[in-house]
């Protein structure tokens, strides 16, 4: 058995590598589409200040697109380093996206992206614009797939286990990719990433308008970021919920997690708006609740009602029970996977499989399985309910902040009085942190309410990691933080020293006219040195 | 002739959109939001700082007005 303090480091490792990533990711994605929005203004009224715009901010892009990619490369190797069993049992459905999600990275994404900086002088207007909405859409695509791997993580869909094989196979790539969940989680966290980058635009042009520096620049920059901010802000509350309505299907453990919902109640339920979950004790430590808003939130009726935890273990508990027998007709068909008295077992008990993993964890041997493992199995199918709910309602709580942020910014820019409003100026570079802040804890909601599984409901996270010793995880993984950790703080300067330089002037030379082409003039060639000789 | 061409292309994106927009409205209504949401908040947003301009050209004529008229 794997050692339990080698998978809680594999875990922190990549948990540490993917937040550090993850805070890159968003501001590529909303940045892109805002250099996308302020060069078509730049085409259609050809105003060089909307060039200079986009050249400033591409600049700011490509900095944090730089960074953004070496940190998430290697996380790409930790599942073959750190998660080789995870890798093995569900490496042919989770490889296809994951293989396309590099593809559009690396090659659509980074060509493109190298066209938008260096085409300026090279490419037409029309020409520029086109790669500039082609790297956002990439962008936004290389996002996609790697949502669509997690989506089948959060909601294992388009796939089923071979007792042959021993590991999962893809049987519908078109229900992988079109998973209510990956759909929604796809188009929650994509929206989430231009919050991120509205609200970085509109942080740094109220830093100049405080400043009185490049106000035209910044002046029409702040509109166009807190337009881009208020409609995407509505956009990831409203698909937020739609998420939230998939998982109360797809992940009833994650979402009694969410609310903190130890025990059945009546509907209308009431929603925890604080709560301090206690796991030990199943209950929470002092309440402040809103009656009836539950059931509204989560089943668009004051009649729904969601399933509690206690309700959630007992059912945990039949599935350990029904998923034993498919374990233990595997270890049959792996002397002989043409048992047909173990194939039937396999076929009766498979629904529940994932389940027969997870109490091997307290009994290797389930012939000798006790209701102590069994009750003890199905505790730890609740994740970690303190740390989920509270970061939902940090999640919601600073998405709501924004929401009024970009409302009460937009009337006052589409008024002309923001350079006035110098108190809504400074809280605006003080928002800056704040989408980053929120993403990192819609990533933990996402990943920590998944637990205790790597695929829900299949393959359990203790089973998923390598064998790794403990001393190599610790070592890996204090070089890992270390190196992000400079990542970070190189980041913050070149971004900080890009901010402080501000706009130059505007890139390229001829107002995004296409270039003509180098010829290659016709060179005196030297006579040749032997040449008389030869000649005689 | 090249109106033509154009004419042929634009046809022919439309098809391919059409096409797209009855694929993913059944199989993926939320990326077939996504596309449409976001285009609509790329194109919002870009109207608001055309916008500015408008009015900052508006407001640069009136002053002028006023001051032809003081002079």
């Amino acid at each position: 058995m794997i050692n339990g303090t080698v998978v809680d480091l594999s875990r922190i490792q990549f948990a540490a590598t993917a937040l550090y990533h993850f805070l890159f990711v968003p501001l590529t994605l909303g940045l892109s589409f805002l250099l996308a929005a302020m060069e078509t203004v730049y085409v259609t009224t050809g105003r060089p200040i909307y060039k200079q715009m986009a050249v400033f901010w591409g600049k700011l892009f490509m900095i944090n697109f730089a960074l953004g990619v070496a940190t998430g490369l290697t996380m790409e190797f930790q599942f073959g380093t750190n998660w080789s069993f995870y890798s093995s049992f569900v490496g042919d459905i989770f490889g296809a996206p994951l293989a396309i999600e590099g593809l559009m990275a690396f090659f659509m994404e980074s060509t493109f992206v190298g066209l938008m900086v260096f085409g300026w002088q090279r490419l037409s207007k029309g020409q520029h614009l086109a790669v500039t909405w082609l790297v956002a859409l990439a962008s936004n695509l290389s996002a996609l797939w790697i949502l669509v791997a997690n989506g089948f993580m959060q909601d294992p869909t388009g796939a089923a286990f071979d007792p042959v094989t021993m590991r999962m196979r893809l049987t519908s790539f078109q229900d992988l990719i079109f998973s209510p969940d990956a759909q929604s989680k796809f188009v929650h966290t994509s929206i989430a990433g231009y919050v991120t980058g509205a609200m970085f635009v509109a942080g740094v042009s109220a830093f100049y308008m405080l400043r009185k520096r490049h106000m035209d620049l910044a002046k029409r920059s702040f509109r166009i970021a807190v337009l881009f901010g208020v409609l995407a802000t509505i956009g990831v509350v409203t698909l937020g919920d739609a998420l939230g309505f998939v998982d109360a299907k797809a992940q009833p453990t994650k979402l009694a997690a969410m609310e903190a919902l130890w025990h059945p109640e009546p509907a209308p339920m009431p929603f925890n708006l604080i709560a301090f979950p206690s796991q030990a004790q199943q209950r929470n430590l002092g309440a402040v609740r809103v009656p009836g808003v539950l059931s509204l939130l989560v089943t668009h009726s004051l009649d729904g009602t969601v399933a509690d935890i206690s309700t959630l273990e007992q059912e945990a508990q039949q599935k350990i029970e029904n998923g034993i027998p498919a374990v233990q007709a595997l270890k049959t068909l792996a002397h002989n996977p043409q048992d047909p008295a173990a194939l039937a077992q396999f076929d009766a008990h498979q629904a529940d499989l994932g389940y027969g993993f997870l109490v091997q964890r307290y009994a290797p041997h389930l012939s000798q399985v006790t209701p102590a493992d069994i009750e003890a199995a199905a505790k730890d199918s609740i994740p970690p309910v303190a740390g989920v709910f509270w970061s939902f309602r940090i999640m919601v709580g600073l998405g709501l902040l924004m929401l009024a942020f970009f409302v009460l910014s937009t009337l006052y820019s589409l008024r002309n009085k923001i350079e006035r409003k110098t108190w809504v100026l400074k809280v605006a570079v003080w928002m800056i942190p704040v989408p980053f802040l929120a993403d990192e804890a819609g990533w933990l909601v996402a990943e920590l309410g998944r637990q205790p599984w790597t695929v829900y409901g299949v393959l359990p996270t203790w089973m998923s990691a390598s064998t790794h010793s403990v001393g190599y995880m610790a070592f890996s993984l204090i070089g890992f933080v270390a190196l992000y950790s400079v990542f970070i703080v190189v980041e913050m300067y070149l971004m900080v020293r890009a901010i402080r330089i501000g706009p130059g002037e505007q890139g390229g030379s001829g107002g995004g006219q296409a270039q003509p082409r180098p010829t290659l003039a016709p060179r005196a060639v030297p006579a040749a040195p032997y040449g008389s000789k030869l000649e005689g | 002739m090249r109106s033509f061409l154009y004419f042929v292309l634009f046809l022919m994106i439309a098809v391919i959109v059409t096409v797209l927009a009855a694929i993913l409205g059944d199989e993926g209504a939320w990326y077939f939001a996504w596309l449409i949401g976001t285009t609509m908040i790329v194109l919002v947003s870009a109207a608001g700082g055309a916008m500015m301009d408008a009015h900052e050209e508006q407001l640069a004529e009136q002053q002028r007005a006023e001051a032809g008229r003081r002079g």
